[in-house]
């Protein structure tokens, strides 16, 4: 029998003038000690149905309709009061976000003591005892004045350690883990992800991991449940659902992913529209309407699951099961197999589709860099004090970063979270005045324009915000919001500004008629496309584009990446794209740039620095992130990046990696290591580096490879 | 944590102190200015000159301040004609009187309001919230007066249970013999701070009882109650405190309206009297005050904040 067997669950949420049919139909099975993967995008009730297992629907929501077996008891029918036993006792729940999760006024010891106190009774020096056990376990420090913490003076990965060690605390039988890593760094990600799998072993725990990351699923899960609309899609076995998925929305899901398209310079599969409406959904198979295939009975009947023979499992009778009339008929194509069919088919950009093809920059084609910054440095100052407010060390956010971008190309920027890259492109685009060093536009210093010229100066670099919602005024309808910039920079009159705003909606894919609403009737991919369109409006040579894409789930995603790469072939625009994930920033870039705590430790062309990294850190990174291949995920458990991100307010002394370097060496605190080809040392007679714009530079004593450059050149001299 | 105190009372001081001149100069645009006044609008003008002679009044602006501010200092508010007693004195006796009226009606606040709010917010949208909400609405909007009034006239009046005038003694100790007349002035006062209080607390418990620590403390399988006492309760009165920290002030300068309905001799009624009779040393002395009770209130409320947030560092 199953640990926990849900059968044929239905969810609603009523709210004031409809109700959400949230889940329909939902069955699942998680065995003793296995890790069963729930994942799809936002909306697809995944969520849902972790809440719905827990009985912690949010107000309004009530389960209609079906059974959740666990442990013998039909939680669904079952009291408040033995619910209120096993959450927390048999079952136990990480969140999303640590920092909203734990009460900000009680402190860490109580919080994660509490379970105890509830379920086992024991109170007292008794619950310290096991707390302090538990912390040590969870790898957070376990003296007794750690237990007095709060929340709010831990990192964001030492919260997600308090959740999983309240979570854990009562030795649960189950552990559903709601978006664990998402609001967390991907160094820290992993590290989560892994204690999490470490403890799931040791304790024979089953999880249910709620994810839209295929990643995190692909490392972690035994089985994958699929979920689409409220309803399972598919689900197999996690080696198999990679390889060859049946259902046709799983399989554009994967097409979606930026990694499996990268490098090969082809548009990415962009599953077209939006998820449905849960209030009425679509009558027959709910991806029907989304989807390439889809057939008349599609439209009509509700596919059944249909079950086929799952080989990769061992145990006998395990089978793959999918609800889809035209299921996908062979394997997903490897990369080099996609950039072969897309050469068969070699289907050029449908521009006709496009009522209007933008004019290019204003800027002229004169060979002159179009960006440049030199030795850029920021630091904001830390103070003390009520009345004097006196200066007491300074946040060393950008610290000396040289970086061009020519006409026409992508630089793309990754690093963790407090790396400095945001204000990198806050200074580019002169929302921040730097501490010294400079920033050129076509040679000129952005800081020493004045009046008209300045005015004109920021027409030609505009900034894309990664929060499409909070950047647009909610009381300003799309017309206005589009028509702004136009004014603030008195562009022609008001009939060329109303025609200028047809045609931005044009360029972004949206209706014209889109102009007159507000930003809350848009989706969040929507408002991305407004959002670009306002950075477009003043037909500027750079856009800024600052985590555009990281609040988007992966198939809006995949149109939103589409526009922006054919934006800049019509339009020759240059983009600093600023993401924490490098396998978008491999997608969209040319040249890739990575930032560690304010410096800039390597550059180069982005395949060659995705492919041979030379700093210990972009090899770690790319390590680190989670890609969507269980195999590769396997490969590389055991490697990626360490630790936490050190104070910006106190940098280590020389490199500044080295703290988390795993070849780090004496000579690393004490020299820091020059930004260059090959890396290494100073040298007294530095390379040329006039090598073209694309010349791969390191700041690292130990570069990676160096040995084999080393000994391909010995063998050439003998 | 001292040290702030001490900083924050320095800050306190350059507050009173702007205060003072402005509370200076705008006396000094009285019309007719101080002797006028004092003396009656019958005065010579010879007669005017001897009292300016001799209290100094024909010195320079910057020296009358200064030398006033050094009689403030020493607690010395100058002397009312009108009353024909000292205004130290005089605030020495009102101040305790007006502490009791407004501290025990905060109290009461308290005490009713938190409650309300909690039930309100945990029973929402149903019939005791719906009611709560309606009676907070009436007493928010009726003017002190009447309420006043409307309490006098029911349960002074139609129902013999209370005097319809505070206690007239002059110590504090009698005013608590007398404790049936003091039962009006503090409802009629607590009720319009009822009423908003309880939409504080009502609202700030919403707040919190959406938020994800809540959903947290479900999963652990916390009950319903355990929630509200261990979890919301002190999240919830973090903003609470700050707005109680903000509505001391009042507790000093006393209730003008309340203390006049009932003919309570507190700061307010001083206060309104002396304003009607154009006695400005008493105007200058409670306004003094009250400014500096504004300035500790708000020290207050920061450090009592302190100490229920543990994220607000002093």
């Amino acid at each position: 029998m199953p640990l926990l067997e849900i059968r044929g669950l239905s969810t609603d949420i009523r709210l004031s003038r409809s109700t959400v049919h949230a889940l329909d139909e939902v069955s699942l099975t998680v065995e003793a000690g296995e890790t069963l993967g729930l994942v799809g995008e936002s909306g697809s009730g995944k969520t849902m149905t972790a809440l719905s297992i827990e009985r912690l629907l949010p107000s309004g929501g009530d389960i209609v309709g079906g059974e959740i077996w666990f442990d013998g008891v039909d939680l669904a029918a079952a009291s408040e009061q033995s619910m209120r036993s096993i959450r927390g006792g048999d079952i136990g729940m990480i969140f999303q976000d640590p920092m909203t999760s734990l009460n900000p006024v009680q402190t860490i010891g109580e919080q994660v003591g509490e379970p105890l106190v509830l379920h086992r009774g024991m109170s007292g020096s008794a619950v310290h005892t096991a707390v302090r056990d538990m912390f040590e376990l969870v790898g957070l420090p376990s003296t007794e004045r750690s237990l007095n913490t709060y929340p709010h003076q831990m990192s964001g990965g030492q919260r997600q350690r308090v959740m999983i060690a309240m979570a854990l605390i009562c030795e649960p039988k189950l552990l559903i883990a709601d978006e664990p890593t998402t609001a967390l760094d991907v160094t820290v990600q992993k590290q989560i992800l892994e204690l999490i799998d470490r403890l799931r072993v040791e304790r024979n725990m089953a999880m249910i991991l709620v994810t839209h990351d295929l990643g995190v699923i692909a490392g972690r899960a035994d089985r994958v449940s699929v979920m689409y609309a409220g309803k399972i899609a598919e689900m197999a076995s996690t080696t198999t659902l990679f390889a060859w998925p049946r259902h046709r929305y799983t399989e554009a899901l994967f097409e979606a992913l930026p990694e499996r398209a990268a490098g090969t310079g082809m548009e990415l599969y962009s599953i077209p529209g939006l998820p449905p409406d849960l209030v009425s959904p679509p009558p027959a198979c709910r991806f029907a309407p989304r989807c390439r295939f889809a057939i008349d009975r599609c439209r009509t009947i509700v596919p059944d699951m249909e079950a086929v023979p799952d080989d990769s499992l061992t145990e006998p009778g395990s089978v793959q099961e999918f609800a889809c009339f035209v299921p996908c008929t062979g394997p997903l194509l490897s990369a080099d197999e996609l950039v072969a069919r897309h050469e068969l088919d070699a289907r050029p950009v449908d521009v006709a589709d496009r009522a209007w093809v933008a004019p290019t920059t204003e800027v002229p084609e004169d060979g002159v860099t179009l960006l440049r910054t030199e030795d850029l440095v920021k630091d904001f100052p830390v103070t003390a004090g009520a009345i004097t407010r006196r200066r007491v060390g300074a946040i060393s956010a950008v610290a000396g970063v040289s970086i061009s971008i020519g006409r026409g190309q992508t630089l793309g920027l990754v690093g963790e979270s407090g790396c400095g890259k945001t204000t990198l492109g806050r200074l580019v685009v002169g929302l921040e005045k730097p501490s010294s060093g400079s920033v050129l536009f076509r040679g000129r210093r952005v800081q020493m324009l004045r009046g008209a010229e300045a005015r004109e100066g920021r027409r030609n670099i505009q900034f894309m915000f990664q929060d499409s919602y909070a950047s647009l005024d909610p009381r300003m309808r799309v017309r206005s919001v589009l028509r702004e910039p136009l004014e603030i920079q008195h562009v022609g009159n008001s009939r060329d500004r109303n025609k200028r705003v047809d045609e931005l909606l044009d360029a972004v894919g949206l209706p014209r008629s889109a102009a007159e609403r507000y930003p809350h009737e848009f989706s969040g991919g929507q408002r991305q496309r407004i959002g670009l369109a306002r950075a477009l409006a003043l037909q500027p040579a750079l856009i800024v584009a600052d985590e555009p894409v990281s609040a988007l789930d992966v198939s809006i995603q995949a149109q939103v990446l589409n526009l922006m790469k054919e934006l800049q072939r019509d339009r020759e625009l240059a983009y600093l794209f600023i993401s924490h994930d490098l396998s978008v920033v491999r997608y969209l870039s040319d040249m890739i740039a990575v930032m560690y705590l304010g410096k800039l430790v390597e550059i180069g062309p982005a395949a060659d620095v995705y492919a041979r990294p030379q700093h210990h850190y972009t090899r770690g990174l790319i390590d680190t992130i989670p890609i969507a291949d269980p195999a590769a995920e396997r490969a590389k458990a055991r490697l990626g990046v360490r630790g936490e991100l050190p104070s910006a307010m106190n940098p280590p002394s020389g490199c500044r990696f080295r703290t988390r370097c795993p070849a780090a060496q004496e000579i690393c605190a004490r020299i820091e290591p020059p930004l260059q080809v090959g890396g290494g040392g100073i040298r007294p007679h530095p390379l040329p580096t006039s090598s073209g714009p694309a010349s791969h530079l390191v700041a690292c004593h130990f570069p990676l490879n160096t040995e084999a450059v080393v000994h391909k050149t010995g063998r050439k001299g003998s | 944590m001292i040290g702030y105190i001490l900083r924050r009372l320095l800050q306190s001081v350059a507050v009173v102190i702007v205060v003072t001149i402005i509370v200076f100069l705008l006396l000094q645009a009285l019309p007719g200015g101080a002797a006028h006044a004092i003396l009656g609008p019958r005065a010579t003008p010879a007669q005017i000159a001897t009292f300016n002679e001799q209290n100094g009044l024909n010195q320079p602006l910057i020296l009358q301040y200064f030398h006033d501010l050094g009689n403030w200092v020493t607690g010395n508010f100058g002397f009312s004609y009108k009353l024909n007693q000292s205004v130290s004195s005089l605030l020495w006796e009102r101040l305790p009187k007006t502490l009791i009226l407004s501290g025990l009606a905060l109290l009461l606040t308290v005490i009713v309001a938190i409650p309300i709010g909690i039930i309100q917010a945990v029973r929402r949208n149903r019939t005791f919230d719906y009611i709560a909400t309606a009676l907070s609405f009436i007493f928010y909007a009726a003017p002190t007066f009447f309420i006043g009034l409307v309490l006098i006239d029911w349960f002074s009046q139609k129902l013999p249970w209370f005097p319809p005038e505070a206690p007239q003694s002059d110590g504090i100790i009698p005013i608590f013999q007398d404790f049936d007349a003091m039962v009006l002035p503090i409802v009629t006062l607590a009720l319009l701070s009822i009423a908003g209080f309880s939409r504080y607390m009502r609202s700030s418990v919403l707040d919190n009882v959406n938020q994800d620590y809540v959903r947290t403390a479900r999963a652990k399988g916390a009950s319903e109650t355990r929630i509200l006492t261990r979890h919301v309760l002190r999240n919830a009165l973090i903003p609470i405190i700050t707005l109680l920290g903000l509505s001391l002030p009042a507790l000093f300068a006393g209730a003008l309206i309340t203390e006049s309905i009932f003919n309570f001799p507190g700061m307010g009624l001083l206060f309104w009297n002396a304003a009607q009779q154009s006695d400005y040393p008493i105007e200058l002395g409670v306004v003094i005050i009250t400014a500096f009770a504004t300035v500790i209130g708000n020290l207050i409320a920061d450090v009592s904040l302190a100490a229920i947030d543990p994220r607000v560092q002093l």
